[in-house]
């Protein structure tokens, strides 16, 4: 039997998903469990299995297409059964692109086709699955079975009598260019062709607008996210420069050790996450969470660390990261940042955060504020590592210097507090040994 | 190909295993002799002799015991049971013991035995010899049930059940016994778990066993000429089912008749509507699935009562009808 596969739900706050790729093309077979589409949804991209065996006959949402969660994405059926009116499978993929007003009395009508079906109705199990695949309201399909029951053969002369009459022609371009025939008004009996769709097609282009972004998914998470902590908390913004001569000689020693044990170059980034959880330990205040009634300070220290993605940002999280070593938190990470950047991280991996660094460092940034990601408390944003002239002991001598700027929710965090956390963080990167305290 | 009667069929595919594997034997009630209640082993005990026809007391317990133990030691019995009402008494030799052997010892042990007999009325032999309930044979784990309906199934079904290692029940039906169908010589098998469309149809999907096979082939034939056109599944295996078969019709057709011989409580129609039902043939339903089986009543000695007391061909044409309405 033929399966209208619908957009599923692969996370609790998913509510639409985008189709980023079709790994079969329409014709091919698909096993049942079989991965066949790369679905992203607000967080991540998550390769989906077929719930279902057969031939992937029809990919009603084209790579990029956004769909509502339950709307249909495809059709899987056998190789050569007949499939459902691909003239209103067309008109539902049209639906979720453009969302005119139409869009919204079809959507009503489907409701209803719902409703109608789990109400009195009497019809046949076989009436209900032509009626559903060709939304039809059963209310409006006379009954020929027995006892008032409607059978197939009622909802067939019904879609017989109640078509949209129109060309072949007019047919084949509509479902190319997914335009709705139902929106093309038409004198009763008369058929819609080739010039009126013509007609519309220009009418749609006209309508047409610049370029847009839609914001949906991680775009929308991001603005909600980030509008929502400027505006509950107040920031304040800490700098300090660090001199990282001690770390670079400290990382040059330990690239071939912790190549050599984990094959991953270990970078500034691993450094700067297990120096702060060090630093975290010793400033309890700054690894916590605000609530109206409460501070709560985390038991856990687990640090994010923001990912750039093409389209967005994304902050896996090191778990524990001041009860691991650095040759591990570097294996993690990296195997953190790969998934990241595929969009293979699961929600265990990117939730749990107590506290988050970001660098701008090798975009050539020296210095810049982050805004903190809520509920965490403080978020610290780093520098590129830059030569510069700096005075010691009266003389003036070339030390890399790197700029790290704390950015404290000031509801929960004074000025002293955030400034003790990143002095004890100055220390640690200054003498690194003191990591091992 | 030749025409050949059921019984003919079906003592030649005892025989060409009998000479395939000497491993096999056949035991039973004057099935030596005088060549069985029916003639099923008739000639074979003159071509192989005393040790491999074996004559019984009346015992059927005895034969089936019997069965199950030289199963056990390696050979291949076929037990013959005169009539399929007294498998009620080898049934605790053939479940309690039978069936579950090959369990029990983990595999170890293999019980490579056939038992066979004549089920059904219609030959006015009353109520303690026309019994047909095959179907409660199928609800014991450990147990494959057949029941073929044609010479050609017949002879392909009892060489899959001699080679199986697993007890197979196989049941014939006395009215079937003088029935002609076309059987190719030598060597061929027919797979026990795997239904048979016996006639292609769009209309509707009849799915019937044994005896009820012709009937529904006859009335289908009737029903053409009206212009319906019937599909008939013959069920063939009761254990293992075959339900795939089955749902990929119906999903054609969109309704079902399932015409049985037992009478019709917790007969083995019900666990195929079951299956129909809990199916992805489920959506393709455009009529109730309806059931059509022998009353519930111990079979009458009266011929015309008799008749009445399980589906033939006109109630198979009304059953349709109705299903069609």
């Amino acid at each position: 039997m033929a399966t209208i596969v619908k957009m599923p739900k692969l996370g609790t706050t998913m509510t639409e998903g985008t189709i980023i790729k079709w790994l079969k093309s329409e014709g091919d077979p698909v096993k049942k469990g079989e991965i066949y589409v790369e679905i992203q949804t607000d967080k991540v991209n998550i390769e989906d299995e077929a719930e279902t065996s057969g031939v992937l006959r029809k990919i009603i949402a084209k790579e990029g297409e956004t769909v509502k969660v339950g709307d249909p994405i495809a059709i899987i059926a056998e190789e050569d059964e007949e499939l459902p009116d691909l003239e209103n499978v067309d008109n539902i993929s049209t639906q979720n692109q453009e969302k005119s007003p139409q869009v919204f009395q079809q959507e009503d009508k489907t409701e209803a086709v719902k409703q109608t079906i789990s109400d009195k109705i009497k019809a046949s199990p076989a009436a209900k699955r032509v009626a559903r695949e060709n939304q039809i309201d059963l209310s409006n399909v006379i009954p020929s079975g027995p006892n008032g029951r409607i059978v197939e053969r009622d909802v067939l002369s019904y879609i017989q009598e109640h078509k949209v009459k129109a060309t072949p022609v007019a047919k084949k371009i509509a479902i190319e260019r997914q335009v709705d025939l139902k929106a093309i008004q038409k004198s009763p009996g008369q058929r819609i062709t080739k010039q009126d769709l013509e007609d519309q097609i220009i009418q749609d282009v006209d309508n047409a607008v610049d370029n847009t972004i839609p914001v949906i998914g991680m775009r929308k998470i991001i603005a909600d996210s980030m509008t929502y902590s400027k505006k509950v908390a107040p920031h304040i913004y800490l700098s300090l420069e660090v001199d990282m001569s001690k770390v670079i000689d400290l990382r040059e020693r330990l690239i071939p050790l912790v190549q050599a044990q984990h094959d991953v170059k270990l970078s500034y980034n691993h450094i700067l996450i297990k120096a702060a959880a060090t630093a975290l330990r010793l400033n309890p205040l700054i690894n916590s969470s605000f609530t109206e009634e409460k501070i709560i300070l985390k038991q856990h220290i687990n640090i994010g660390l923001a990912v750039a993605l093409k389209d967005g940002l994304i902050v896996p999280v090191i778990k524990d990261a001041d009860k691991k070593g650095l040759a591990f938190i570097a294996k993690e990470t990296e195997e953190l940042v790969q998934k990241a950047k595929s969009k293979k991280l699961l929600p265990d991996e990117y939730q749990g955060g107590t506290f988050t660094i970001t660098n701008l460092g090798m975009f050539d940034i020296e210095s810049f504020c982050a805004i903190i990601n809520q509920p965490e408390t403080a978020i610290l944003a780093v520098g590129k590592i830059i030569k510069k002239p700096v005075v010691i002991d009266e003389e003036i001598t070339i030390k890399p210097m790197m700029n790290l700027t704390l950015s404290c929710d000031h509801r929960a965090i004074d000025g002293a507090v955030g400034a003790k956390f990143l002095q004890n963080l100055k220390q640690i990167l200054e003498e690194p040994v003191n990591m091992l305290l | 190909m030749a025409e050949k009667l059921y019984i003919e069929a079906l003592r030649e595919g005892l025989r060409e295993e009998m000479l395939r594997d000497e491993n096999v034997f056949i035991i039973g009630e004057d099935v030596g002799l005088y060549g069985g209640a029916f003639g099923v082993t008739k000639g074979l005990f003159q071509e192989f002799g005393e040790n491999r026809i074996i004559d019984t007391p009346i015992s059927e317990a005895a034969i089936a015991g019997a069965a199950v133990g030289a199963a056990l030691c390696g050979m291949r019995p076929v037990a013959e049971i005169m009539f399929f009402d007294f498998f009620t008494i080898a049934m605790d030799q053939l479940v309690n013991q039978g069936a579950k052997n090959r369990y029990m010892f983990g595999g170890k042990a293999k019980v490579p035995m056939v038992i066979r007999g004549p089920m059904g009325c219609g030959t006015g032999a009353a109520a303690q010899h026309s019994q047909s309930f095959p179907a409660v044979f199928a609800h014991f784990p450990g147990l494959k049930v057949v029941m073929p309906s044609t010479p050609y199934d017949v002879k392909g079904l009892i060489k899959s059940a001699i080679r199986d290692n697993n007890p197979v029940v196989f049941v014939e039906h006395k009215l079937l016994y003088w029935t002609k169908g076309e059987v190719p010589e030598g060597d061929y098998t027919v797979p026990i778990g795997k239904a048979d469309v016996k006639r292609d149809g769009k209309d509707i999907t009849i799915v019937a066993g044994s005896i009820m096979v012709p009937r529904a082939l006859e009335a289908a034939q009737k029903l053409e000429e009206d212009g319906i056109d019937v599909e008939v599944i013959d069920i063939r295996s009761l254990k293992p089912l075959d339900l795939r078969t089955v749902v990929s019709s119906v999903k054609k057709t969109g309704r079902v008749l399932i015409v049985e011989d037992d009478p019709i409580s917790y007969g083995w129609g019900a666990e195929v509507a079951a299956g129909i039902a809990g199916s992805e043939a489920f959506d393709y339903l455009d009529a109730p699935i309806k059931r059509l089986a022998g009353l519930d009543i111990p079979i009458p000695y009266n011929p015309n009562l008799e008749k009445h007391a399980v589906p033939q061909v006109p109630n198979i044409i009304e059953a349709v009808r109705e299903v069609l309405k």
